[in-house]
């Protein structure tokens, strides 16, 4: 058996310093994948015409798209055709100065904007339509009746697929070490280039990985114990 | 360089990747009939609470669904040979193709998803029905075949549809492991033609395709399941 602790403790070192890229590449995301996934959600199920099912289409077709492949085509355009842009805008930048995780970024976002509006969908539609129908006979306005009523209602059933989706997002943002940009991945293995030992770099990034989601779950847990608290238990 | 997209090299690219798709599906079908092999072993460890095993497949499984997909491959590829060439005195690298280093990947990865699907769908029947069955003279295993069973498809089928989508999506990792898949090839179009947009499309295209159909399979099965459901409810 060949496995080098000291060379597991270094891997395990360089994750970690790479470890604020990863934290980037799931936070941004997710915030975008929230705001506009709620909105996309809402949209769906209110059903506003032609712009529905347009993002209906989208949102299908699109979760199809594994996210690997999704990321190659976003990072050759951008090599491409950068410098026509940035031309075009009159920015005096150009493909070598912009830091390439925003590709990476821009890629995440796009797939947790689908996998996120289409929990919170989900989440929506379990809320019973009397709800909207209470809030209209009180005098409420339709916005004031989704912000007031509905999401209050919506957050305890969408969370755990949430959850499910930030673990998703963790593990789905490793793989943006195909175009180049260093993360957890990539930073422990940046001694085995040296030392030949990658199987140690990847034991060492595994390890921080399955700790970044443990910690994440176990946040979840709390989390879906304080949003529950105002639900009403059928069995109670 | 010319244009970047171009139809006339999208339609030559098509008979190049097509052929590649039987690497694509040889990976999911291993995955899919050993994943639910090992998956069943798994609940089966779970459920008898086989002590020091139970806890053992309890880690697995956490691990496989705590690591992204893409580490579990690197960790395979390296892993194997670093673990076994001393014990074995074998040359795994130079022996195998980076082809089954995918398969076994996979078939872990898948085993230890499934596993988690079944034993929630297991778990999902009310106790009393296998407490039923063993009392009408059935033994264990007909009790799970004759009853059991036949109401865990229906709960299992739909998380079983979304998970074999996304291991159609994540087989397009392998190419980083230099497997030739349809994603691999469109890379290898790549470096030899320098247009690599059009051949990154089609694999788009066909990634849609395979997903969209994986889910109106389900959609469908779904609703047949769910046939008598409306009657006696």
């Amino acid at each position: 058996m060949n496995f080098n602790l000291d060379h597991f403790k270094e891997s395990l070192i360089y994750g970690l310093i790479y470890l604020p890229n990863t934290l980037r590449l799931v936070f941004i995301p997710l915030v975008i994948g929230l705001s506009l996934g709620t909105l996309i959600a809402l949209v769906r199920v209110y059903k506003v015409p032609v712009i529905g099912s347009l993002l209906a289409l989208f949102v299908t077709v699109y979760q199809g798209v594994p996210i690997v492949v999704a990321l190659m085509i976003y990072n050759l355009i951008f090599m491409l055709k950068f410098n026509d842009l940035a031309a075009f805008l009159h920015l005096k930048s150009e493909v070598s100065d912009v830091n390439n995780i925003w590709v990476g970024i821009f890629a995440l976002s796009l797939t947790s904007v689908c996998s996120i509006s289409e929990a919170i969908r989900g989440a929506l539609l379990s809320i019973d339509k009397g709800q909207n129908e209470a809030g209209d006979s009180v005098g409420l306005t339709k916005v004031q009746t989704i912000v007031r009523i509905i999401i209050p209602q919506m957050i305890p059933v969408a969370i755990p697929m949430l959850i499910n989706n930030v673990v998703g997002l963790i593990k789905a943002s490793s793989v943006v070490m195909a175009i180049g940009i260093v993360e957890i991945v990539a930073g422990a293995t940046i001694p085995s280039s040296r030392t030949y030992a990658f199987f140690e770099g990847y034991a060492a990034a595994a390890m921080i990985y399955w700790a970044f989601t443990a910690v994440v779950e176990g946040l979840a847990q709390k989390l879906k114990k304080y949003t529950g608290k105002f639900r009403r238990n059928l069995y109670d | 360089m010319g244009k970047l997209f171009a139809w006339d090299r999208f339609y030559e690219n098509i008979p190049k990747i097509l052929p590649y798709l039987s690497v694509t599906f040889s990976i999911v079908v291993y995955a899919t009939v050993f994943g639910v092999l090992l998956g069943m072993v798994i609940v089966l460890v779970q459920i008898k609470k086989i002590p020091g095993l139970s806890q053992l497949v309890k880690v697995y499984v956490s691990f496989m669904r705590g690591t992204p997909m893409l580490v579990q491959l690197m960790l395979v590829y390296y892993g194997i040979p670093a673990l076994l060439d001393p014990v074995l005195g074998t040359k795994i690298n130079r022996e195998w193709g980076a082809v089954n280093f995918a398969y076994v990947t996979f078939i872990l990865n898948q085993g230890a998803f499934l596993s988690a699907i079944f034993y929630s769908a297991i778990t999902s029947i009310p106790y009393g029905q296998t407490e039923a069955g063993l009392s009408a003279g059935l033994t264990e295993f007909q009790t799970f075949y004759r009853i059991v069973l036949p109401q865990m498809v229906k709960t299992a089928l739909p998380p079983f549809g979304s998970d074999l989508v996304g291991l159609f999506q994540n087989s397009s990792l392998v190419f980083l492991i230099g497997v030739t898949d349809i994603m691999g090839r469109a890379k290898t179009i790549g470096t030899a033609t320098k247009h690599v947009l059009e051949a990154y499309v089609l694999v788009v295209i066909i990634y849609i395709v395979i997903s969209l159909s994986v889910r109106l399979v389900f959609f469908r099965l779904n609703n047949k399941m769910n046939y008598g459901k409306e009657e006696i409810g």
